[in-house]
């Protein structure tokens, strides 16, 4: 038998928190959530209140002399975590304001006390405890006796076993601060603004008796709430037989011929690029992937983040969403994040129990994330993919290439290596006829065709024909006809 | 929700501030709904926050009815509930009446406006529920 405290970890009802912290909130802890104005420091606090209280164990909402009440119920109402039912059943707003004027915090304390002593909460919310310190210091100046009066918050708090939540606005983490020695939980929040992109990132800085996880990570504030977005790696669990789904029987790709091309479909697990210039037809060939997957009893989801879906949409994917077999996941957004789009994947994945993912296009996709993440998009992607290759899926991706006749090129920024397949498509230029033909590139560990195919668009789909066998230099955009090796042919010079 | 906050006014104006009631019984009836709202708000927002709100009420009726009396002089977002008071007893009957129920309906629609009808109607349902003398409103309706 164990000798030590089993500190409890409370579920905070925020999708991903959970995650960063490590686990949950530490049961009883004191902690500070920070942040410049408008990171969304009232907003987290409310959900987590709605979230988290009950009748049995209510929640004591503080508010002192930050954003006025009124204004504060005002708005918070505008999001769908909070209840009006609530108030005054499980949740509770208690007004300082007239004794955090007078800046005497032995006051201040002995009312949250007696409040405290009354309704016997679960969870302690002080908003702004910043705006305490500051009339403390306008009435005994520097900082009084604020040390003394947070011990003894923490420490009522604690004894009456609340888990407690001081917010306030701190624009500079690295001060020496003794909100930040007696807090067990630091939450940090930051905002940056580049360009018309506006990317909200939070930080765990401190979690007492737990691993949370280092770094800065990105959350969304919308009519729910708040949304964070754990890395990948975390907000993905491993599948177990996701590394036995390469002996499973490979995927059928809906394209007559292009199996054998392939050695015999796509093995399960992988991930594929279909590279090609504008045009070429690589949704084309995204959608029948899709299509055969469902007509084989497999439901797919589609990342789409074109300008203008509609409009660029396929009618076999569109009838394909319209019937409920594949999952839509798009943003016109322009400040994505890498975590947050899968986050968006994997919702998509678990809902449908999907066993195919299109990403249509990476080109729309570095268009839709934030500035400050297409610096390393190449990373993103990295782990955007192995990401997904853990849950199991198959994941077929589709990127612009840009003819270049010049070198050979099989994919842009670098991402043939994390791919486990390429197919890449061109266009030649044959006796004055624009003609498309498509190779395949690379299958991890299996043999598959070298042949440079011919390949024709119809009402039905893709059409792959036969090698130019007649034709010599294709990939330099204007193929010759193969010479006669006849002994009276003259050589050039 | 909207509704029952109308309603649960309603019926308190109907019941207390009635041109039927003497105009001391109104200026009496208008004074506790006053002090209950204090007393219902201040927790939640602050006593300041709640005096704010009557007082604009009381600016806002005084457009109509100019013998009002209780803005506090220098502070514009404070009332005196007994100056109000008061004035109001000066007054017929009818006059009280009408200057109580535009007060307190335009209080009661500057809250529904910033905080919406499900909270006010949460916050102040003790007020329009309780007399005066401390019976249910029902209960005085002859």
């Amino acid at each position: 038998m164990t000798t030590h405290v089993t500190i409890h970890r409370l579920p905070t009802g925020i999708p991903g928190l959970d995650d960063i912290l490590g686990g949950g909130l530490p049961e009883f802890s004191f902690n500070l959530i920070a942040g410049q104005p408008g990171c969304g420091k009232t907003t987290l606090a409310h959900q987590l209140m709605f979230a988290m209280a009950t009748p049995e164990r209510p929640a004591l909402y503080f508010t002192v002399l930050g954003e006025p009440p009124l204004k504060m119920l005002r708005y918070q109402q505008q999001f769908d975590f909070f209840d009006s039912e609530a108030i005054d059943s499980s949740v509770r707003f208690i007004n300082l304001s007239d004794d955090a004027i007078a800046g005497d915090l032995d006051r201040l304390l002995k009312r949250m006390g007696d409040a405290v002593m009354q309704h016997s909460p679960a969870f302690v919310f002080v908003d702004s405890f910043r705006s305490i310190v500051r009339e403390n210091e306008a009435q005994v100046g520097a900082q009084g006796d604020l040390q003394q009066f947070l011990q003894q918050l923490a420490m009522l708090m604690t004894s009456w076993q609340a888990t407690t939540f001081l917010i306030g606005q701190y624009t500079c983490e690295t001060d020496a601060n003794p909100v930040f020695t007696v807090a067990d939980g630091l939450i940090w929040l930051h905002q940056s603004v580049e360009r018309n992109s506006m990317v909200r990132k939070m930080e765990i800085m401190k979690m007492r008796g737990q691993p949370s996880l280092p770094g800065l990570h990105t959350f969304r504030i919308g009519s729910a709430g708040v949304s964070v977005f754990p890395p990948a790696s975390v907000a993905v669990p491993a599948k177990a037989d996701a590394a036995l789904a390469v002996l499973a029987p490979r995927l059928p790709m809906g394209v007559p011929g292009l199996d054998d091309m392939l050695g015999g479909g796509l093995p399960r697990g992988y991930s594929l690029l279909v590279a090609g210039p504008s045009g070429s037809g690589k949704s084309i060939l995204a959608a029948a992937f899709l299509a055969e997957g469902v007509r084989n009893g497999e439901h797919g989801v589609i990342a789409a983040f074109e300008q203008n879906p509609n409009r660029s949409r396929n009618r076999v994917v569109a009838d394909l969403i319209a019937g409920g077999h594949v999952g839509l996941v798009e943003s016109r957004a322009a400040d994505l994040s890498i975590d947050e789009v899968v986050f968006m994947l994997l919702r998509e994945i678990q809902r449908l129990g999907a066993r195919r993912v299109v990403i249509d296009s990476l080109s729309g996709f570095e268009l839709a994330l934030a500035p400050t993440f297409r610096e390393d998009f190449r990373e993103s992607l990295s782990n955007m993919v192995t990401a997904l290759a853990s849950t199991g899926v198959t994941v077929l991706m589709t990127s612009e290439l840009e003819d270049r006749y010049t070198d050979l090129r099989f994919s842009p920024y670098g991402t043939a290596f994390m791919t486990d397949a390429i197919i890449v498509q061109r266009y030649i230029e044959v006796e004055s006829r624009l003609l498309r033909v498509m190779a395949v590139v690379k299958v991890r560990a299996s043999a598959h065709s070298d042949q440079l195919r011919e390949f024709s668009i119809g009402a039905d789909g893709i059409h792959i024909g036969a090698m130019l066998s007649g034709q010599e230099g294709l990939l330099g955009g204007q193929p010759m006809k193969k010479r006669s090796l006849a002994p009276d042919s003259v050589r050039p010079a | 929700m909207n509704q029952p906050s109308i309603d649960l006014i309603a019926s308190f104006l109907s019941n207390h501030i009635r041109p039927g009631a003497s105009s001391d019984q109104i200026a009496g009836s208008v004074a506790a709904a006053c002090k209950g709202i204090e007393a219902a708000l201040a927790p939640v927002i602050g006593r300041r926050g709640g005096a704010a709100l009557l007082s604009r009420s009381l600016e806002i009726t005084a457009k109509t009815h100019g013998w009002v009396e209780g803005v506090t002089e220098g502070n514009p977002s404070d009332i005196d509930i007994e100056g109000f008071a008061s004035s109001i007893a000066r007054q017929t009957p009818a006059n009280a009446a009408a200057a109580g129920q535009l007060f307190l309906s335009t209080f009661n629609n500057l809250l529904m406006s910033l905080i919406g009808p499900p909270l006010s109607w949460r916050f102040l349902r003790p007020v329009w529920t309780s007399s005066p003398g401390g019976t249910t409103a029902q209960d005085t309706t002859p």
